[in-house]
């Protein structure tokens, strides 16, 4: 009887200790967000920012890309479709852009003017492909991309988000970086659809070469 | 001593008694993943409770011999979801122990990697046993610590995606190191973290810990003594809560664990609580115990700080020579063992994974029988499992 009596004491005394760190916590601001409707957190930076390197949905400058097909080897998950035509021996359609990457982590997409390893202590000129100048300090770049020949006309380069486990191999295999993943809430994360068809992104682009020549020699498929 | 099995996969019901059998699952809300028990209930009483797996198998065994080390590391992640850092570490290490079988292949992950693994699988474990933490507690009924756990385990994620680029499935570990070095400003929101976190675990022990009623509904429940926890080949929390101190981490150290100075919290008789070691309470309050030991160790690293240098070993491909290795490492749920046998291919010839949560499972008949309905939620809460990581 005096134990039951204690425990029913113990019990309403441990739970009003308890109730003591809800009560404090009650006075405090709330942590959570109505996220799809209130978006004020957009605002407040401090409280949720995507941090750089979030690995969200895929993208593909395929103007850089060197057709290498090493994405679609990597992929555990077989979700990107790549086939190319090679170009006749010897020719090249054109250079992969530069990509610089800051040493405060942001990256510059362009063409370095000059030499792609720039010395010391020398201002970098870099275009853009909007045909922007940039100039950087050497002493900020982190490190550089070198410049890719393309010897492949892209005919298709397809993926499918639906499938990908966003494990970001591919984007580290890529040696031309043109594979990224947006790490921004609007590109990379909010891209639901109503299909799933409407996730199979196709990248490639056949208009951008202006005359694509038929004889070209099927490539292997490097498997 | 472990009872004999019985022949049956399924219960087999005698006729005219007052047994019956109910399905419990495969949707239960506290069943902590699909798992489907099929108790035989005398009234309020269980008489046997088998459970039923499968429903979250992947088939991540037979796949893995399709794919290439590399590729293998993000479906590690989908083992145990809540603590994938630790996953991607047991499996590296057991890849990393296969190739430093032939030296020139592979000459040991460079010192700054190692600190980052200790780093990110402590704060990994306390995340993952915070979770184990909030369940519990909504389990038996409690619902508050489920939000404040969230909260916490929420700025482990928010540390996590920063360093890795993902919330759940990081793949971050490598074979031979990390894939990421630390962005600007990582260790001091560490530090930061940690300072805010450590006062937290008192706080939750005053909420859920010490209260009577948790303990009321925890103590005693599901004895499980050491020697049946061997014999079913139960390890981690579950293990010591059971009072054997018992931690790979400590008695036979993998990376750089013997440089840091940490206990190994058991499970004991309390008398005054009422509780006796290898309860319910006990294997939850290990848990409890084990996240303070964590942040003694992420402490240590950050007073020596990192040291500079490369984070992952230079390597051309992963292709480890022909043999064959078994390797283990602690988990937060227990010791995660890799077998994988290579022929020296890209691929391996076969790789098996060995899941603590499974061997936690399979001790829920024998600890199950002749308690309660109810008390079949405190238990799967107590050994906290993971579905994902026993289908696999
Ligand atoms: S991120 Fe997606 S597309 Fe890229 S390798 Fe992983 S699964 Fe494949
Ligand atoms: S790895 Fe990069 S360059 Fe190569 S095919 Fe893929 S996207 Fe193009």
């Amino acid at each position: 009887m005096r134990h039951y009596l204690s425990n029913i004491y113990l019990g309403v005394y441990t739970a009003l200790v308890g109730m003591r760190i809800t009560f404090k916590q009650l006075l405090q601001p709330s942590v959570t967000h109505q996220y799809p409707y209130d978006r004020s957190f957009e605002q407040k930076k401090n409280i949720r920012e995507i941090p750089k390197g979030y690995r969200g949905k895929l993208h593909n400058r395929i103007e850089d890309c060197i057709g290498c097909k090493k994405c679609e080897m990597i992929c555990p998950v077989d979700c990107i479709t790549i086939a190319t035509q090679k170009l006749p021996k010897g020719e090249r359609l054109w250079d992969s852009m530069n990509v610089v990457h800051l040493k405060d982590r942001t990256e510059i997409v362009g063409n370095i003017e000059g030499a792609e390893k720039p010395a010391p202590n020398t201002a970098v000129t870099i275009q853009t492909r909007d045909n922007r100048t940039v100039a950087v300090a050497s002493e900020e770049i982190a490190n550089v991309v070198e410049r890719k020949p393309v010897i492949f006309y892209l005919d298709q380069f397809d993926i499918d988000m639906s499938l990908c486990m966003y494990c970001g191999l591919c984007t580290e295999v890529c040696p031309t970086e043109c594979l990224i993943m947006f790490d921004n809430l609007s590109d990379g994360i909010e891209y639901s659809t109503f299909d799933r068809t409407d996730l199979i992104y196709e990248f490639a682009k056949p208009e951008m070469y202006e005359q694509p020549t038929d004889e070209s020699t099927e490539a292997e498929a490097a498997d | 001593m472990a009872a004999p099995q019985p022949e049956s996969k399924f219960i087999e019901l005698k006729p005219f008694s007052d047994e019956m059998i109910v399905s419990m699952g495969p949707q239960h809300p506290s069943t902590h993943g699909v798992l489907r028990l099929e108790l035989k209930l005398d009234g309020e009483i269980v008489r046997d409770a088998i459970p039923h797996i499968g429903y979250l198998h992947r088939c991540f065994e037979k796949h893995s011999e399709n794919l290439n080390y590399q590729q293998i590391i993000p479906f590690t992640d989908r083992m145990d979801y809540i603590a994938a850092m630790n996953m991607n570490w047991g499996f590296c290490l057991a890849v990393e122990e296969l190739l430093a079988t032939d030296e020139k292949k592979f000459s040991g992950v460079p010192e700054r990697g190692e600190y980052l693994r200790v780093l990110i699988g402590e704060l990994n474990r306390i995340g993952s046993h915070l979770l184990s933490f909030g369940t519990y507690g909504m389990d038996l009924g409690a619902f508050t610590p489920f939000l404040y756990a969230f909260r916490d385990r929420e700025k482990i994620l928010l540390l996590f995606e920063k360093i890795c680029g993902a919330r759940l499935t990081y793949n971050y570990i490598r074979v031979g190191g990390v894939s990421r070095d630390t962005p600007p400003g990582f260790i001091d929101e560490v530090k930061e973290f940690i300072d805010y976190f450590e006062p937290q675990i008192d706080k939750y022990n005053a909420l859920l810990t010490a209260n009577r009623i948790f303990i009321e509904r925890t103590a005693k429940v599901a004895v499980m003594d050491t020697e049946m926890a061997i014999n079913y080949g139960v390890t981690g929390p579950n293990l010591r809560g059971a009072g054997l101190q018992w931690d790979l981490r400590r008695d036979e150290p993998y990376s750089i664990y013997d440089r840091f100075d940490f206990d190994v919290p058991v499970g004991k008789d309390i008398p005054e609580l009422g509780v006796v070691a290898g309860d319910c309470w006990n294997r939850y309050k290990v848990r409890m115990d084990e996240m303070k030991q964590s942040i003694q160790i992420i402490r240590q690293i950050l007073e020596s700080g990192l040291p500079n240098g490369p984070i992952q070993a230079e390597m051309k491909a992963v292709r480890p020579p022909k043999g064959e290795i078994f390797s283990r490492s602690e988990a937060p749920r227990g010791e995660l063992g890799f077998y994988i046998v290579s022929d020296g291919t890209p691929k391996p010839v076969r790789l098996k994974a060995k899941s603590p949560c499974f061997t936690a499972l399979s001790a829920l008949q024998e600890l199950s029988r002749g308690l309660m309905v109810a008390d079949i939620i405190a238990i799967i809460g107590s050994i906290d499992i993971v579905m994902g990581e026993v289908d696999r």
